[in-house]
């Protein structure tokens, strides 16, 4: 490891364990005054945990570590395409050259420094960034020599989908999570820029994520509904989490499988319900994201629940479609970035909604056919944009993004 | 004349300790194979005009601790010749940190793709900047650091026997005033600045780097990166 890395990982828990001491010390003190009475930091007040300053994030271990880690504020989506000549001669060796070279802007600027000929390094900083890499269909199969990774496929045509080409498709993907826009679109830039003898820009969609509390501490976050949105999903580190998400087996193993899907929402219809309606679309309260059967946030639904006669979470309801139950146990984790994208010609909102799992066919594609059958949440959601990733797994210091597959 | 000395073995595990002689971490998994440019190692000892013994590359280790033991280099990269007008040469950059209590002094480099090697350096001469050799040897105060970046100090690679292709890597050890050596593997990577105001450079003639060498180069909008109106001089402005 380089010594600067090291160096600025070692101020950021640094950095935190003395913040935490300090709190913990004069906790009776200054955490009375912090708060008001909701439990809310009032303005003014000390500055919050430093559970909510920017670490680095290391880039190295058996995973891509953007894929678990806790969502930090800003997410960036890139697709590109390979240049028509590298595509025609079905250049591998021109896809791992590529690699290489992300490679080391990945280890540069997750760790907070420009990234090798960084044209303005002053923009680099430590910022939870991290730069997930994904291949896309069009680079993998028998042609390229690639294998693609079980249940691998393009998303099946939706009743409901409304899909337009300038947000989907894509040879390669770049994941970029961070705490800021300016760093995460520095490192956009920057790598888009290296890609420049090799692939081409093809769509960029950027959005944001609440995903820490006042006091810095991580929850669920939401989306423009205001649905606190996951509280469903399995929690990495779990068993749970890696058999949902990890590749086990063969070259791709330590990698998953993404689909990201445009979701346009219509803020102003869904704001003529009321409340009771909203949360009866998806089955949770607004306030806590807890089910409309009882409980907190992470308690489960309680599907066969009735009053007044009545399904409780109603027939259609979002968390009762796509309940694991209903699908044999399969499952997704999700992530989300909320957009408004605001032009002369008028705005957009929605959610940049990014499905990992292990196997898209058998996971993704079920859950997803179900939703399109009936979901209460299809009058005010449209999938304007569609596109797949295979995750390349992670690599170790020494090692390259994808030597696993291109190597 | 060249020696070939075999290449050092490099071990797989990233625990090898890298940190003395290593500067890019221990890139070497990332060579492509046959595809790749035949870099190995070796002792290039043209510059100096006559036989030498092949440098052991690495330090005595019963001895006094090497230069090259307080030598750190960070994000090393050489300059893509695809493209180029000129793709006899190019040029290294790197970080380079002095994390020893001696000074530290660079005195040359050497790679198996460049003939010739040189350290250059940009210094204002008459109130123009020009590009020069390092005389004495690039200097390291301890605890001090050197960007070498475009623009400014870098490591000048003359008469390439092969195109460096963005994605490539690069072997390349700096040489030491003390005998020792640091290995760098540099990633090759697309010049993303006005290449032409860069690598201009009085010692190797006129290199062309006017608005016609760049006509067919599609991909590279050097058209957004204004330098002013001194495209066709060699100086940096």
């Amino acid at each position: 490891m380089s010594p600067s890395v090291g160096r600025r990982r070692l101020l950021g828990y640094v950095g935190t364990a003395v913040a935490g001491a300090a709190a913990g010390a004069s906790a009776g003190v200054v955490g009375a005054q912090a708060l008001d009475d909701d439990g809310r930091a009032r303005p003014g007040a000390p500055a919050p945990g430093a559970d909510a300053l920017p670490r680095v994030v290391p880039a190295h271990g058996p995973h891509q570590p953007g894929v678990a880690a806790h969502l930090s504020g800003v997410t960036e989506l890139v697709a590109l395409d390979l240049l028509p000549e590298v595509r025609r001669a079905r250049d591998r060796d021109a896809l791992a050259r590529l690699l290489r070279v992300w490679t080391g802007d990945v280890e540069s600027l997750t760790a907070g420094r420009g990234a090798p000929g960084d044209t303005a390094p002053w923009l680099a900083a430590v910022a939870d960034l991290t730069v997930t890499v994904g291949l896309g269909p069009g680079v993998l199969g028998e042609e390229w020599g690639i294998p693609a990774p079980v249940g691998f496929a393009k998303v099946p045509p939706m009743r409901h989908d409304r899909l337009r080409e300038e947000w989907s498709g894509g040879d390669l993907l770049l994941l970029v999570n961070g705490a800021d826009a300016t760093t995460v679109g520095h490192a956009v830039r920057r790598m888009v820029a290296d890609a420049r003898p090799f692939a081409a820009l093809r769509w960029r969609q950027q959005g944001a994520w609440r995903g820490r509390d006042q006091q810095g501490r991580p929850v669920t976050g939401r989306n423009l509904f205001g649905q606190v949105d996951g509280s469903a999903n399995p929690r990495p580190g779990t068993d749970l989490f890696d058999s949902t998400v990890w590749i086990r087996d063969g070259a791709w193993a330590g990698g998953t499988t993404l689909v990201l899907r445009r979701i346009r929402m219509d803020l102003p219809t869904w704001d003529e319900l009321t409340r009771a309606e909203q949360e009866a679309s998806v089955g949770r309260r607004l306030d806590d994201g807890a089910p409309l059967t009882g409980g907190h946030e992470r308690s489960d639904l309680d599907l066969a629940a009735r009053a007044d006669g009545r399904w409780v979470v109603a027939k259609d309801a979002h968390a009762r479609r796509t309940h694991p139950s209903s699908h044999g146990g399969r499952r997704i984790f999700r992530k989300g970035a909320n957009y408004e994208v605001v032009t002369p010609a008028g705005s957009e909102t929605g959610l940049l909604f990014q499905s990992f799992q292990r196997d898209l066919t058998d996971q993704f594609v079920p859950i997803q056919q179900a939703m399109d059958v009936s979901d209460a949440l299809n009058e005010w959601t449209t999938a304007v944009g569609s596109a797949e990733f295979a995750v390349l797994p992670g690599f170790a210091e020494g090692q390259w993004l994808g030597h696993q597959l291109l190597g | 004349m060249n020696l070939s000395l075999p290449t050092p073995a490099r071990p797989a595990s990233p625990g090898r300790p890298g940190r003395r002689r290593s500067a890019s971490a221990g890139r070497a998994g990332r060579r492509t194979g046959a595809a790749a440019l035949a870099l190995v190692l070796a002792a290039a000892l043209a510059a100096c005009g006559e036989e030498v013994a092949p440098i052991e590359p690495t330090i005595d280790p019963a001895g006094a601790p090497a230069a090259a033991d307080s030598l750190e280099v960070h994000d090393p990269w050489v300059r893509a010749t695809v493209g180029a007008d000129d793709t006899t040469m190019t040029a290294a950059f790197m970080v380079l940190d002095n994390t020893g209590d001696a000074e530290v002094t660079v005195t040359g480099a050497r790679a198996e793709v460049a003939g010739r090697t040189e350290l250059h350096e940009m210094a204002a001469v008459d109130g123009q900047m020009v590009m020069r050799q390092i005389r004495g040897g690039l200097v390291l105060a301890p605890g001090r650091g050197q960007m070498l970046q475009p623009g400014g100090s870098h490591v000048m690679l003359m008469e390439l026997t092969e195109e460096l292709r963005p994605g490539d890597e690069l072997d390349l050890v700096l040489e030491l005033s003390d005998g020792s050596d640091v290995e760098v593997s540099a990633p090759v990577k697309e010049f993303t600045e006005e290449a032409g105001h860069y690598h201009g450079d009085d010692g190797h003639g006129d290199d062309g780097h006017g608005d016609d060498g760049h006509g067919d180069d599609e991909g590279h909008d050097h058209g957004s990166h204004d330098h002013g109106d001194d495209g066709e001089g060699d100086e940096h402005p």
